[in-house]
């Protein structure tokens, strides 16, 4: 029954597997499975919290190696030491022993010790170096002050002590003062010096006038450069002051204020000779100071070179570690056999390759006790797991963003392959378009390997879907030729089938007509006679838009047609009897009809037969409205077929809603009139999500049982496993109803057949209607580019000259970039959207259930590429 | 030369090359990708090029136009 292999047509077969694992290679099993990537865990410990579980304490250990690693990393941001950065296709990390990583964790321990005291005393040095910096500053402005002011004690004592002195008196002193050196402790002045921020200095000088009521003499200037503030690392402008005042409390004040403003107070001698000394010392200090930096720093840099060469690696084999033992936490610790047991599910075709992998583990650790495999039967649904290419991955990607399909049906991407980027192209049909779109994709495709590396998320997103874009692009070119559309242009590549009816006094001006040939006509795509001409939108809008009908209507009875694949596979003749009959027959007897006299009426030659040809539009609608009364007709006899077909359409309603449910009764009730009962009946559960808990509950009071009490209850714990899941496999033959598993309720199952129905009738007619989009997107496509063309290149052709050339180049730039931009990417777009919501809505609710839930191995791969903290580790 | 049988001729053309496309598809677990996509896209060209032919069989109307040059008026 099931396909010898999988294919991209169904989801591929899944087992539950149960794994029994010795202990001692549990890691190694799981390594080697997690490079393989087929297995999704189940966990078997949901009773326990994180705290709880087996394996806790080496994540712990991790985290912390994990933390290192990232404190170099952010050292090394810091140093600007550039990170190599690894390339997974290129690198292969080998699976690491524990030995390897217990040494890894060891050596980035000590490396973190090595680096954070390096970096300490580099952060002390700087400290000094900059205190030594602001001091010598403070030395260098407040000498400066005391040179100036050593010339004007006298002054400034006269003007002090003596209020009442003559303005002339500092001319006179002037001339004696020179030869006087006297200091101004002995006028009982002190001073405080200091350093003190630029943005603090009016805050200051403010708070001291008015807490020392002005009695104060402060001096200030500016330092120069800006200082490093060893702290944050940012420069800080800063001014170095002097402040002279009366008294010692007056100056304890001050000292006080100033460290209160996070000012820097130095100690300057008032002698010049000792001034001068202590800035030879601070600079033979300072000298010094900066020498050992440099040391601390090119060591420091030496170090985290030698780190940055392996730092990604370490990463990565650190948080493959990590997600090997969060798998271990999965499963389930049998103390007394000194086994895992872990559960899961794993494609039944790839079985061999996990049982051989799990051997060679074995083997390689050379244990004489073997891994076992399990394939256990279980009524659980099973995972979906479409297995992809590089080709059909983006297609896969945008059927996945509506739903996951349901267990083993029909793909949806399999048909989407063609017909999204099909339905596309009918609105994006331009050839000149489409072959700047098939250049950009091209491009893509040819330099995949380089362009991946790209990080920029609307090129990423591009470029994820550069196959979908190959495909369309091709089909655009088609429709293009259909059109005949080049930038809005004709080709003429045939001879065309209508010639000009000329008069022989033909002025221009004058309105010509067309003559069509006798038997011959326009091989392939539009005429190329039409552009231009007036009625030439009246042309088009009525091809298209019938063009548009019978493609949505091949679209919807294509989708309809799986709903019968599926019926089929899933073995539930029901649902081809009471829904894809009845559905495809009400379908077909009205759209299909419209279809048939669509083409119908496009071969009859109406103008020579010199007969009235009928509006198809009107004769649907007086086909509901007035059944029998033809308005203008098409055919003879077509009276009694409208009337007929819509009695088959009619009938068809009472089918949909009745056959399915009252099918399903009568089963149900034959099944118990042969004595079959629901497992549900049996025992207490009510839902799905019930029967889950028990499970989990029973495995729990097994498993925890058998960690508290020891040997004696650990068998029961298995066995409990195993009992739990024959019941939900009887579960599996007993109640197997369809989809709709244990209970039968006919009230539900009537509701959601009447839903069915009236949803699938209303949208049979609302779902053709919406593909009326094909037209008007390829319509308005269409004209935008016309106008674009008229609005540029039009008017820049007809000049003439040398300037005529000019603005041709000009005008040519400009119409290339609004082709590429509005007409290329922004139609592109909205065609996609357009072309997306027909798959999705219009083509996806004829068949596909999206009642699945995705498979998610346990993958290195995989997880490589969706960390998002390993992204700036990998190249 | 192209006139009405044309579409017949079409279709005995692209109904081959379903076939060929169904016999001659890749074997492989993606055979049957290569099959529905191959043939799927045979069938939506052949589609839209008959609906464009069969518009233009026996056209209802004409192309009028009235900005022609003398010089292009036989072309």
């Amino acid at each position: 029954m099931a396909p010898a292999k999988d294919t991209p047509f169904r989801s591929a077969d899944m087992s539950m597997v149960q794994l029994y694992i010795s202990n001692e290679i549990g890691r190694e099993v799981v390594n080697a499975l997690g490079e393989l990537g087929l297995v999704q865990f189940r966990d078997l410990n949901g009773e326990l919290s994180a705290f709880q579980r087996a394996f806790t304490q080496d994540i712990r250990r991790l985290d912390n190696v994990e933390r290192q690693l990232r404190y170099f990393h952010a050292q090394m941001e810091k140093a600007g030491i550039a990170l190599r950065k690894l390339d997974l296709d290129v690198d292969t990390l080998a699976p690491p022993t524990t030995t390897e990583i217990d040494e890894l964790a060891e050596r980035s321990q000590s490396l973190e010790q090595r680096v954070s005291s390096l970096n300490e005393s580099y952060e002390t040095l700087k400290k000094r170096e900059v205190e030594l910096t602001e001091w010598r500053w403070v030395l260098r402005e407040a000498g400066g002050f005391f040179d100036r002011a050593h010339g004007n004690v006298d002054e400034i004592r006269a003007s002090s002590e003596n209020d009442d002195a003559p303005l002339l008196q500092d001319v006179e002193h002037h001339l004696a003062a020179p030869e006087v050196e006297r200091s101004f402790s002995g006028m009982n002045i002190g001073f405080v010096a200091g350093v003190i921020a630029r943005d603090r200095v009016a805050a200051f000088e403010r708070i001291l006038w008015r807490t020392l009521r002005g009695n104060l003499y402060m001096n200030q200037a500016e330092i120069p450069e800006p200082l490093v503030d060893p702290a944050t690392n940012e420069p800080v402008t800063k001014n170095v002051f002097v402040i002279f005042a009366h008294g010692k409390e007056i100056l304890a004040k001050i000292r006080k204020i100033s460290e209160s403003m996070s000012a820097e107070v130095y100690n300057v001698d008032e002698n010049a000779d000792l001034r001068r000394d202590q800035v030879h010392e601070v600079n033979a200090r300072l000298g010094d100071v900066q020498s050992v930096l440099r040391n601390t720093q090119q060591t420091l840099d030496a170090e985290l070179a030698q780190i940055a060469r392996s730092l990604s690696a370490w990463m990565v084999l650190v948080s493959k570690e990590k997600a090997v033992y969060n798998t271990l936490n999965l499963f389930s610790y049998d103390r007394a056999r000194r086994t895992l047991i872990a559960e899961g599910w794993c494609p039944t075709h790839d079985l061999p390759l996990i049982r051989s992998t799990l051997q060679d583990v074995t083997n390689r650790a050379g244990l004489s006790v073997p891994s076992i495999i399990n394939e256990i039967r279980t009524n659980k649904t099973p995972p979906t797991y479409l297995k992809t290419n590089k080709f059909t991955e983006a297609f896969q990607t945008i059927v996945n963003a509506y739903g996951t399909a349901t267990y083993q049906e029909v793909n949806p991407a399999i048909p989407v392959i063609i017909t999204f980027p099909f339905l596309f192209a009918v609105m994006f049909g331009d050839l000149g378009h489409a072959i700047i779109m098939l250049c950009a994709a091209l491009a893509m495709i040819y330099w995949e390997k380089p362009l991946k590396k790209i990080t920029f998320e609307l090129f990423a997103m591009a470029f994820y879907g550069r196959y979908i874009a190959l495909v369309m692009a091709v089909f655009s070119i088609y429709t293009g030729l259909i059109y005949n559309d080049i930038f809005s242009k004709s080709m003429t590549l045939f001879e065309s089938s209508w010639d000009w009816k000329v008069p022989a006094d033909y002025r221009p001006g004058q309105t010509v007509i067309g003559k069509l040939k006798d038997d011959y006509r326009y091989p392939f795509g539009l005429d190329w006679r039409w552009h231009g001409t007036e009625n030439d939108l009246l042309f088009t809008n009525s091809y298209k838009m019938k063009m548009s009908i019978i493609l949505g209507w091949a679209h919807m009875t294509y989708s309809l047609c799986f709903a019968y694949i599926n019926a089929r596979h899933f073995k539930r003749p029901i649902d081809i009897w009471g829904n894809f009959v009845p559905g495809m027959i009400f379908f077909q007897s009205i759209f299909g009809y419209l279809v048939v006299c669509i083409f119908y009426k496009w071969t009859v030659n109406w103008v020579d037969l010199e007969l009235q040809p009928p509006g198809l539009l009107n004769m649907l609608i007086y086909m509901f409205l007035q059944p029998g009364f033809i308005d203008v007709p098409l055919y003879r006899g077509q009276k009694y077929v409208q009337i007929g077909l819509l009695l088959l359409a009619v009938v068809q309603v009472p089918i949909l809603l009745f056959l399915k449910p009252f099918y399903l009764r009568w089963e149900h009730n034959r099944a118990r009139a042969k004595g079959y009962r629901g497992i549900g009946e049996r025992s207490s559960r009510v839902s799905a999500l019930d029967e889950d808990d028990e499970l989990r509950q029973g495995q729990g009071q097994g498993n925890g049982g058998g960690r508290l009490s020891g040997e004696s209850e650990v068998g029961e714990g298995v066995a409990m496993i195993a009992r739990d899941l024959d019941e939900d496999d009887d579960d599996g033959h007993g109640g197997g109803h369809g989809g709709h598993g244990g209970e039968f309720e006919f009230g539900e199952v009537m509701i959601h057949q009447v839903i069915h129905t009236i949803e699938f009738c209303l949208n049979c007619v609302s779902h053709t209607a919406s593909y009326l989009r094909l037209w008007a997107l390829s319509l308005a496509h269409q004209q935008l580019s016309a106008v674009l063309w008229s609005m540029t290149m039009g008017p820049a052709l007809g000049k003439s000259g040398i300037g005529g050339a000019i603005f041709l180049v000009v005008t040519f730039a400009a119409f290339f970039c609004l082709s590429c931009v509005i007409l290329i990417i922004m139609e592109g777009v909205s065609a996609m959207l357009h072309s997306l919501r027909l798959a999705w809505v219009e083509s996806f609710s004829k068949f596909a259930e999206f009642g699945g839930w995705p498979f998610a191995p346990f993958s290195f791969k995989q997880q490589m590429e969706e960390a998002e903290e390993l992204k700036e580790y990998l190249g | 030369m192209a006139n009405g049988w044309s579409i017949i001729i079409g279709l005995v053309i692209i109904v081959a090359m379903c076939l060929a496309s169904w016999f001659f598809a890749p074997k492989g677990e993606n055979q049957v990708l290569w099959r529905s996509s191959l043939i799927l896209s045979i069938v939506s060209c052949y589609l839209m090029w008959a609906i464009t032919f069969l518009a233009q069989l026996h056209p209802l109307i004409v192309p009028r136009r009235s900005d022609l040059r003398k010089e292009y008026i036989h072309h």
